[in-house]
């Protein structure tokens, strides 16, 4: 056991954090997560242009910004209620039903979305 | 027989010089029986040109100038300058109001002082003190000092050119600064108003010392001055009537040349009595630039094209003509301020036609097109029209805007995303939910 | 008009008039401390070639006697005007000159404290003229100079008289037009926010599930009708307009409904059944 400890010790906070999810997550979850990354990516750089450029179509960026932002919420909520970890939490709501929800405040957000867009 | 003569006479009265008058045809003349015939001349050229003339005297109560609040004449005529009191329903009060009802008024005032004289005030004129009329030494002439030839100005809308100079006796007015006054004949500047005998040097200084208008001299005094109201009625105020007198007509200012006083009496009676000079918007109309169709609605920012129509009446037949001569006609765009004022210029081609394209202020509210042309001696030109000027409709606004272009990527591919997101999440294996470990051991 | 003037003046009447004359007439500049600047006589046939120049302290005095030609005799006439005119805006003023009974005639003009009858001066010099008249005499009418003096206020206007002319042309200011950034830069940044997706391709090339059941007629149906969804609510943007929208989105939604029951529940009976 010490040695291992040892070992252990020697590394990063972020890397051991790294390694923990790796091993720990499954390849479902690790599947959501990519989108939640690409999401977070895609409206940081929408927030960056409307910053550094132009902001003048506000309401484009807001469409624009708001779809990734609610997105990201709608997706994370789905990762929640459909990790095992959680089932305790989320005894009367199938995975099924997280999708469900999940496709509906989707389609949903994509329709204001396009309505503001302009 | 008697028909026939009547066709005759018809064709006769269409056949001589025919000049009729764009607001009505009925005059009264408010003259003393005995002196009517003083007038014989210039009262009969007015009917040779189509006028009906009703007689009254200043102290009789009948034909009344309105009935009932409706104005009995189109034109009245005042050759009683020395009446000091008229009946009841003739007052400067009852006047004003005639000219509020679009009747046009012919005063002629004298060197006595009547309720007219005081009426002459409200029209910034100022006539001379009572017992001075206008009296010049020069030039020289056997006719007393008080009898005046005046040469009337070489440029005048109103009179002709080349006209010969016009005998004149009566009071002269100082002229007010009133941009509605039309000085149509000013005394020759080395007249003066005075007493005719005894009057002294002394007290011609005097009154030029007490500042003001001590002082009755010069050309800047008025003796025909015509006024153009509001309302569109016309006024003209002679400093006396002998001015429309056969005697003066048929003077003679030197061997061989006839004074003007006829020609000029009636070229007088013809503006006042809206024959000459009379212009009118027939009609006007909006619209946006590519339509044709007037709207109630325009948008902010819009290309409008405004047109209008005016016309001017010819007296010698007695019709309206499109008028496109106006060279200083504008248009101003108003809410409470004009916000857009531009010159509305003829259009070529289209007789009497001015138009302009202009844009739309890009504040919205309540709008008016305004035409407000006053012009010396000529009728003033007024039309408003409303609309309204509204912000662009929630789909008028432009669309797919170049600078948008990230905002809209972002969008499709969040769509486009969430997408395969759900394919490859409905059609994938449900064993995936286990642990990486397991579920590649399971396969 | 002077023209005018003196051919009527040759239209003698009947009547033999008397003439009269100005005996030693004369105008006298004088400046501030009463020191004269200019001193001429006047001449009764002809106007002075050299114009006045008044400064605003400066004082012209004309002096002049009227005299009955015949009899020597001074007379004072009913009537000894000076007149000031400006050709161009045609302003005019008239001022009496003081006549003693003798006929002695004095003028004054103090331009410290001119008088009213000045009218109001610009660039253009005043004509100055004298006109004197008299029973039984004939009247004399004399152009004098041409003045020039210092600049006055222009006479108060009616409040409406610029109404009667043109008025000002007022166009109205735009707000300017919105600048938009070079289609180049938002180009880059289009495509900088689709740049994530080659991260999220690779990302999911390594962890996504396999796709068994994607086609299954059980599911596939859904996924379809999803997409068609996601494609309505993008054609909307395009060009689609509020009611045709919600028309077809109701009839899509009852499509999604039942398309999705059946393949979620396909999805549930598999997972139970394998665990």
């Amino acid at each position: 056991m010490p040695p291992k400890s040892a070992q252990e010790k020697a590394r990063s906070p972020v890397e051991s954090l790294w390694k923990a999810y790796n091993e720990d997550t499954p390849d479902r979850l690790k599947f959501v997560d990519s989108f939640l990354l690409f999401l977070m990516l895609s409206g940081i750089i929408q927030f960056m242009y409307c910053v550094l450029v132009i902001n003048y179509p506000f309401n484009a960026f807001l469409a624009g910004f708001a779809s990734t932002v609610g997105q990201f919420v709608l997706t994370a909520s789905l990762r929640s209620q459909v990790n095992p970890v959680n089932q305790g939490e989320f005894k009367d709501v199938s995975p099924e039903r997280a999708f469900a929800d999940f496709a509906l405040g989707s389609i949903v957000l994509h329709f204001f979305v396009y309505n503001f867009l302009g | 027989m008697v028909a026939f003569k009547r066709l005759l006479l018809l064709a006769a009265a269409f056949a001589s010089s025919y000049a009729k008058s764009s607001s009505g045809d009925s005059v009264l003349v408010i003259v003393e029986p005995k002196k009517q015939a003083d007038y014989t001349l210039f009262l009969d050229g007015l009917r040779e040109k189509g006028y009906d003339l009703t007689f009254r005297s200043p102290r009789a109560d009948a034909p009344l100038l309105t009935q009932d609040g409706v104005p009995s004449f189109s034109h009245v005529i005042f050759f009683a300058p020395d009446t000091k009191s008229f009946p009841s329903d003739i007052t400067p009060q009852s006047l004003v109001s005639l000219l509020g009802s679009k009747t046009n008024l012919l005063i002629t005032l004298s060197t006595k002082q009547t309720s007219l004289t005081s009426l002459a005030a409200e029209f910034s004129l100022a006539p001379a003190p009572p017992g001075t009329p206008l009296i010049s030494y020069f030039p020289e002439r056997s006719e007393p000092l008080n009898v005046v030839p005046i040469q009337p100005p070489s440029t005048s809308h109103i009179l002709s050119q080349n006209m010969a100079p016009v005998w004149f006796s009566g009071t002269p007015f100082a002229l007010g600064n009133n941009p509605m006054l039309v000085p149509i004949l000013n005394a020759p500047p080395y007249a003066f108003a005075s007493e005719v005998d005894g009057g002294s040097a002394d007290s011609l200084v005097d009154a030029a010392e007490k500042g003001g208008e001590g002082l009755w001299a010069g050309s800047r005094m008025g003796v025909v001055t015509g006024f153009q109201t509001t309302t569109g009625a016309r006024v003209v105020w002679a400093g006396g009537a002998e001015l429309f007198s056969d005697e003066y007509a048929k003077k003679q200012i030197s061997q061989g040349v006839e004074s003007g006083n006829k020609q000029f009496a009636q070229e007088v009676a013809s503006w006042a009595f809206q024959e000459s000079l009379v212009l009118r918007i027939d009609h006007t109309e909006h619209h946006k630039f590519n339509t044709t169709t007037p709207s109630e609605l325009y948008t902010t920012s819009d290309e409008l094209v405004y047109t209008a129509q005016v016309s001017r009446f010819y007296p010698e037949r007695g019709v309206w003509k499109p008028y496109s001569d106006l060279k200083d006609l504008q248009l101003e765009f108003t809410m409470l301020d004009p916000h857009i004022r531009i010159a509305l210029p003829p259009v070529e081609g289209k007789p009497g036609t001015y138009s302009v394209q202009f844009r739309a202020p890009d504040r919205h509210g309540v709008f008016k097109f305004v035409i407000n042309y006053k012009r010396k001696g000529f009728t003033h030109l007024l039309s408003s029209t409303t609309v309204s000027v509204v912000p662009p409709r929630h789909d008028e606004y432009p669309r797919f805007i170049s600078a948008a272009w990230p905002y809209y990527m972002g969008a499709i591919s969040t769509s486009v995303g969430f997408f395969l997101f759900s394919a490859i999440w409905l059609g994938g294996e449900v064993k995936a939910f286990d642990k990486k470990g397991k579920g590649r051991k399971a396969e | 008009m002077h023209v005018f003037v003196a051919s009527l003046l040759l239209l003698v009447a009947s009547v033999h008039a008397k003439i009269l004359t100005l005996q030693s007439p004369r105008f006298v500049v004088l400046d501030s401390q009463g020191q004269q600047s200019r001193s001429e006589p006047i001449s009764l046939t002809q106007k002075s070639r050299n114009p006045v120049f008044l400064n605003a302290t400066d004082t012209l005095k004309v002096t002049f006697q009227v005299v009955d030609k015949e009899s020597g005799e001074g007379t004072q006439p009913h009537q000894t005007f000076l007149r000031f005119y400006d050709a161009t805006t045609d302003e005019e003023g008239i001022q009496p000159i003081r006549v003693t009974q003798g006929g002695k005639a004095k003028l004054e003009l103090n331009m410290a404290r001119p008088p009213l009858s000045l009218p109001p001066t610009g660039d253009v010099p005043l004509q100055v003229m004298l006109y004197i008249g008299q029973p039984n005499f004939s009247p004399i009418a004399v152009e004098l100079f041409d003045l020039h003096v210092p600049h006055s206020q222009p006479p108060p206007a009616h409040p409406d008289e610029a109404s009667f002319h043109l008025l000002p042309e007022i166009h109205h200011i735009f707000r300017p037009d919105q600048k938009l950034p070079y289609k180049l830069v938002s180009a880059v940044f289009s495509g900088l926010v689709i740049a994530p997706w080659f991260l999220l391709v690779g990302l999911w090339s390594q962890v996504s599930p396999r796709l068994t059941h994607l086609f299954s007629p059980n599911v596939l149906p859904f996924i379809l009708s999803l997409g068609a969804y996601e494609f309505l609510v993008f054609y909307y943007w395009v060009d689609l307009k509020l009611g045709q929208v919600l028309l077809c989105g109701g009839v899509l939604a009852i499509i999604n409904l039942f398309t999705g029951k059946h393949a979620l529940s396909s999805i549930a009976k598999r997972r139970l059944n394998k665990d």
